[in-house]
């Protein structure tokens, strides 16, 4: 009699086990958090159930929209089997003259054109009598083809970083494959950060702690790199032949084009509170850099002196965005900071406005004539007007609201 | 709740899991078998305990056998005498059990740790920020690689490998510990429990994340070490019949 007691005990045991599982294998879902892009005063972004969307600024009207296939969830657990799930996009929109660049997370970098999907208004597939192409990124060695970092678009090329570890270069109006860079990140054989360019060369960073310089013209490795010891957690961003990227070790480095060691490391003694998750910007020698601890900095450029620094209390998920003398920064609740660089900030910085859009933020942002646009993780879009300190929903960004 | 448990299980286990990551040459699958060890350590206590259960559950083998043969047709009395019998030497049938039932949390803990850690998608890297404790170790580990031998520790394995050594160590097991029975029905019961765990862990391997069954595995293993070493044998799995060594 005693073994079926066993028994049962054994099943009420594992029970909690399959649905944990279940529970965390849904929490594993790639959601996305694609950040808004503005042009001619159409907003672009992509949301959470997977479209690209055109929105008219003014109005708040959807000019168009374009569904992309449904990816495939993975399976976890008990009973979770794969599942068909939005296709996921993290990447900001780029528009260049009447195109829409952007890529998946299901792998795809879409060329949209704008202007004759704005005159047609449906949802409409792929026209490549508008010039529109589909591109998809070889799933290599059975590695995921997810694209998570924003593409970089040049004058005549789209540079793409993939999870499998490549960097690939797309002819601009075509979408053909100009050259694919080799596995940049074996060990962990993902490219989650956008390349750069500086003159006729391509600079990215890899999880492993690599900076890659790669000829622009054929994708292959030049002479330098550099190697750190923990992983580089942000994309680089170039300022007068200097690298700045933030690491998983919890400084920003500075990194001089060429050099073995790093320019400067900040903070300079004890490491931040947090990863410096979002790049940096550099304007005028100075370094506005946002940490997951929650704290804005500004660091002068070639020394690495702090020159202030704010506590916004929640991490600081998105890069800083300049808007004439003023710099705007959110953080993961939701609050906007506005700082105004032309006035005296101190040692401890005060935010000359500080808006609160209540709801989360891990977009990145764009802002224009006075005006921010902020994707917030409640699916809808937020335009804040700066001088006014007003915010205002202007479209839910799902398909059932 | 979630937040109490991730404060004092989730979180301490990642952490862990991590920092061992980075001292073993930042190999995931070494730190898990490492974290295996110190766990098995941890449950030692309880292990002996179930040891000694089952050895002197072993050495009542006589004394059962005899009470079912006197009391074979009266269940109730056989129940009686046999509890009566489990109380005059301290054992508990049930205590068996406990180790495993302990090492509940720790499998799902393990399981949250190793997706977390692996972190398979944007967000649960982002999440995996906000879970770090500020060790120097911890973050110099970061990102981890999910490579392990021929197993990516985020995913199930492939090959099946992996489902066949857990299914295999986890019968013999026990089949160390399982006290043959006397009584027909009771047998087939028996028969029953000793392949349906096993066949239930490997179907588990096969569905969970590879990582979750390396610690299965390694555990398993390290239960035959000590079983074999502290029993000073196999114990049953080399046992045949009640009645041959009777007769």
């Amino acid at each position: 009699m005693k073994q079926p007691k066993i028994l049962l005990l054994v099943v009420i045991a594992l029970l909690p086990l399959t649905l944990v599982s279940c529970i965390s294998g849904s929490a594993q879902l790639a959601k996305g958090w694609a950040g808004t892009a503005v042009h001619e005063g159409i907003i672009y972004v992509g949301t959470v159930d997977g479209r690209v969307v055109a929105i008219n600024s003014s109005t708040g009207n959807l000019e168009w929209s374009y569904s992309i296939a449904p990816g495939t969830a993975p399976s976890s657990g008990l009973s979770c089997g794969p599942t068909s799930a939005p296709a996921a996009i993290y990447d900001t929109p780029v528009v260049d003259r009447d195109i829409v660049y952007i890529g998946t997370y299901s792998g795809q970098v879409l060329a949209l054109n704008t202007s004759a999907r704005s005159a047609r208004g449906e949802d409409l597939p792929l026209q490549t009598r508008y010039g529109e192409w589909k591109w998809d990124c070889p799933i290599d060695n059975a590695k995921s083809n997810a694209i998570v970092a924003d593409l970089l678009v040049s004058e005549d090329a789209i540079y793409v970083s993939s999870s499998n570890g490549r960097v690939y270069s797309l002819d601009k109006e075509f979408g053909d494959l100009n050259w694919e860079s080799k596995i940049l990140d074996e060990k962990y054989g993902k490219l989650w950060t956008s390349p750069v360019i500086q003159g006729d060369t391509l600079y990215v960073s890899t999880f492993d702690g690599h900076i890659y310089a790669l000829s622009l013209e054929t994708g292959e490795l030049l002479n330098w790199s550099f190697e750190s010891e923990a992983g580089f957690a942000s994309s680089p961003v170039i300022y007068e032949d200097t690298i700045f990227l933030g690491s998983f070790d919890r400084y920003l480095y500075a990194v001089k084009i060429g050099s073995d060691v790093p320019l400067w490391k900040f903070p300079e003694e004890k490491p931040a509170g947090n990863w410096f998750w979002a790049s940096p910007i550099v304007n005028e020698g100075i370094v506005y850099t946002g940490c997951l601890d929650g704290k804005l900095y500004a660091i002068e450029a070639k020394t690495g002196e702090k020159l202030w620094e704010f506590d916004a209390g929640n991490s600081i998920v998105s890069s800083p965005v300049l808007l004439d003398n003023l710099l705007i920064v959110t953080d993961e609740s939701g609050t906007v900071y506005v700082f105004d660089l032309s006035a005296e900030l101190g040692d401890e910085a005060v935010p000359l406005k500080t808006i609160s859009i209540g709801a989360a933020v891990r977009s990145s942002f764009c802002a224009q004539e006075g005006l921010v646009y902020i994707r917030g993780e409640d699916k809808q879009l937020y335009v804040v007007d700066i001088e006014k300190g007003e915010v205002s929903q202007l479209i839910s960004l799902t398909i059932e609201e | 709740m979630i937040e109490v448990w991730n404060l004092i299980i989730g979180n301490p286990v990642l952490n862990v899991l991590i920092a061992l990551s980075h001292l073993l040459s930042g190999s995931f699958g070494l730190a898990i078998i490492a974290l295996t060890i110190i766990v098995r350590l941890i449950s030692w206590p309880l292990t002996k305990r179930q040891f000694k259960s089952s050895k002197a559950l072993q050495d009542m083998q006589p004394k059962i056998q005899e009470l079912q043969k006197k009391y074979g047709k009266n269940k109730q009395k056989l129940q009686e005498e046999m509890m009566k019998l489990y109380k005059e030497a301290g054992v508990n049938p049930l205590g068996c059990l406990w180790p495993m039932l302990i090492q509940l949390p720790i499998w799902i803990a393990l399981y949250q740790a190793i997706m977390r850690a692996l972190a398979t998608t944007p967000e649960n890297l982002l999440d995996l920020a906000q879970r770090l404790y500020s060790w120097d170790i911890v973050n110099q580990a970061i990102p981890l690689s999910s490579k392990f031998l021929w197993l990516d520790l985020g995913q199930p394995d492939p090959y099946f490998i992996l489902a066949i050594i857990v299914g295999g160590t986890m019968w013999v097991q026990q089949k160390m510990t399982q006290a043959p029975a006397v009584d027909p029905r009771q047998q087939s019961t028996s028969r029953m429990m000793l392949l349906m765990m096993p066949l239930m862990f490997g179907f588990l391997t096969l569905m969970f994340p590879s990582g979750l069954a390396l610690y299965w595995a390694v555990s398993n293993i390290i239960g035959i070490i000590t079983q074999y070493f502290f029993t000073g044998g196999w114990g049953y799995l080399k046992f045949r019949s009640p009645f041959q060594s009777t007769q």
